[in-house]
């Protein structure tokens, strides 16, 4: 097994006396794919916004390379920059041009010359595919396209382990597939991933490990082969066979 | 039709005597107004920055204290100077610092005084409008320019403030065309902008009417031009509708441009190329009217 790079333990997380996430443990090794799955409600997203300090646990710890970094006095902006996020709604800077969101990050939190940066946008735009874009501002293209952008302008900052929260639940079908197409990419590359998602087909195949979620704890973790094939949990097999249902 | 005769006459009149001064009075009115938005904005974004930098209860009881102070006084000076007239500022604070300053602090020239009051009043309603601005913008935005390792202040000035400046530009407009109107009453504190310069060419002159025609349309004029320029500059800030595609692979499109969502397009019924393209049709029609069938 690879490197530890992310220890979450007992974490959990309330909004006022609304338990969202219950003492949640689970590690993420140097070029795991980790696929988190469950139903609406369950505190995927959550766990995920807590992963990136986004919101702030309300107990446990949140060990990154051994280093808590889930406590008090510790430099959230240097720590997310190590660790990318894709949001559900894609989040891109609609004040600039697809190519000024891939450099920003690069240029005023890495401090790498302009250059420097432009060039690397440009081999991260290449590789998904919106090269031909970079004019074009967030709001004059598709979907699919933006959410393309944000995983190049995630990328860009050249994380070590990338989040997705929920990538393609705001898209048309027709353009979820250019995006799983992107990560999939990625998970071959060996990227570090951690991906909320609602694509069974997309768990099943692409990750390296499963994680059920249901109420706000970890109900069942395993390869693919294991939860999908022969899930243990009644939680588990309800919810999946309401996805084999339709 | 005799009166309005009189009246141009009046006008010409007027122009004659005090023209030069009519016309240093508008030049004054404007400078002033300019002057005081602008640092009025400056006011504006700083309070509207300072109170929205955000703190949770995690955060040191030095940090929240400090920023609770800053809030609270920030809506103090709001609530006072967005409360009160413009002309009575205009008299308290240029009577009012000698005053208490037994003459050590004065304003030995007229216009810091005049830049002084509009710029702190237009500040007050700045700091609203930015406030608003700020907030208005999208958390999406905030949460994304965090998730790429932006701290608050790169956060603000790179991803928030350009959007939020965008959103307020109608605001700021709104305030130099009020300021361009509402400096009339620094003639409170002897400031000779272009109303000053009605008062006295009337208390010569007894033109009341004729002179304050010639007011009302040179205002009316100066807050036009001012608002036709503003929506000019809203225009160029939302840059151009449609982009260069960069294409080094041809088999995506041919290079060209795409323009959003149909302007200029051959589908757009305006371009040029759909109007050719009709004329063509209808010239192959054979002088048909009904088409071919």
């Amino acid at each position: 097994m690879g490197e530890t790079v992310l220890e979450i333990r007992h974490l959990s997380k309330a909004f006022g006396s609304n338990s969202v996430l219950k003492d949640i443990d689970f590690t993420v090794e140097k070029g795991d794919v980790i696929s988190i799955i469950g139903a609406s409600g369950s505190g995927k997203s959550t766990l995920l916004r807590c992963i990136n300090l986004l919101e702030t646990p309300t107990g446990g710890e949140i060990l990154y390379h051994g280093r808590d970094v889930a406590g008090r006095g510790v430099n959230a902006p240097e720590y997310r920059s190590h660790v990318g996020m894709v949001f559900q709604s894609f989040n891109l800077f609609s004040n600039m041009t697809v190519l000024e969101n891939c450099m920003v990050g690069q240029t005023k939190v890495l401090k790498k010359s302009k250059e420097e940066a432009r060039e690397n946008a440009m081999r991260y735009l290449t590789k998904v595919g919106m090269a031909p874009y970079i004019n074009a501002r967030p709001r004059q293209i598709s979907g699919g396209q933006k959410q393309r952008v944000a995983i190049a302008r995630a990328l860009a900052m050249e994380p070590e382990v990338l989040l997705f929260d929920e990538p393609t639940s705001a898209l048309d079908p027709e353009m979820v597939g250019e995006v799983l197409a992107v990560m999939q990419d990625l998970a071959h590359e060996g990227m570090t991933m951690l991906v909320v998602t609602h694509e069974m087909a997309f768990a099943r195949d692409v990750s390296s490990r499963v994680v059920y979620m249901n109420e706000g704890v970890i109900c069942e973790q395993g390869s693919p082969a294991e939860v999908f094939g022969n899930p243990q949990q009644p939680e588990t097999k309800e919810f999946l066979a309401r996805f084999r249902q339709n | 039709m005799d009166r309005l005769v009189q009246l141009f006459a009046d006008i010409a009149k007027l122009w004659q005597g005090y023209g030069a001064s009519y016309l240093t009075g508008m030049r004054n009115t404007l400078v002033l107004a300019l002057i005081g938005t602008l640092i009025g904005c400056i006011i504006g974004f700083i309070c509207g920055v300072l109170n929205t930098i955000p703190y949770t209860k995690r955060d040191s009881l030095a940090k929240r204290g400090v920023l609770g102070f800053i809030r609270g006084l920030v809506r103090v000076y709001v609530e006072v100077f967005r409360g009160t007239p413009m002309v009575l500022q205009a008299v308290f604070l240029y009577y009012g610092l000698p005053y208490f300053t037994n003459n050590t602090v004065r304003f030995t020239d007229i216009w810091s005084a005049a830049i002084l009051v509009v710029s702190i009043n237009t500040g007050a309603y700045m700091a609203e409008s930015v406030r608003g601005g700020i907030i208005s913008i999208d958390p999406g935005q905030a949460e994304g320019a965090k998730a790429i390792g932006m701290n608050h202040w790169q956060t603000m000035t790179n991803v928030i403030l350009p959007q939020a400046l965008r959103n307020i530009l109608p605001q700021i407009g709104n305030n130099f065309i009020i300021n361009v109107k509402d400096t009339s009453v620094m003639f409170i504190i002897g400031f000779p902008d272009f109303f000053a310069a009605h008062r006295a060419a009337v208390g010569a002159s007894y033109l009341y009417f004729p002179s304050a025609t010639v007011e009302m349309a040179a205002y009316l004029t100066m807050t036009l031009v001012a608002s036709f320029l503003l929506r000019w500059v809203e225009k160029r800030l939302d840059g151009a509708d449609s982009y260069e595609l960069v294409n080094a692979d041809p088999l995506v499109m041919t290079a060209g441009t795409y323009s959003h969502p149909h302007k200029g397009s051959p589908t757009d019924e305006y371009s040029k190329e759909f109007r050719e393209n009709l004329k063509n049709a209808m010239k192959n029609r054979n002088f048909d009217k009904r088409g071919e069938r």
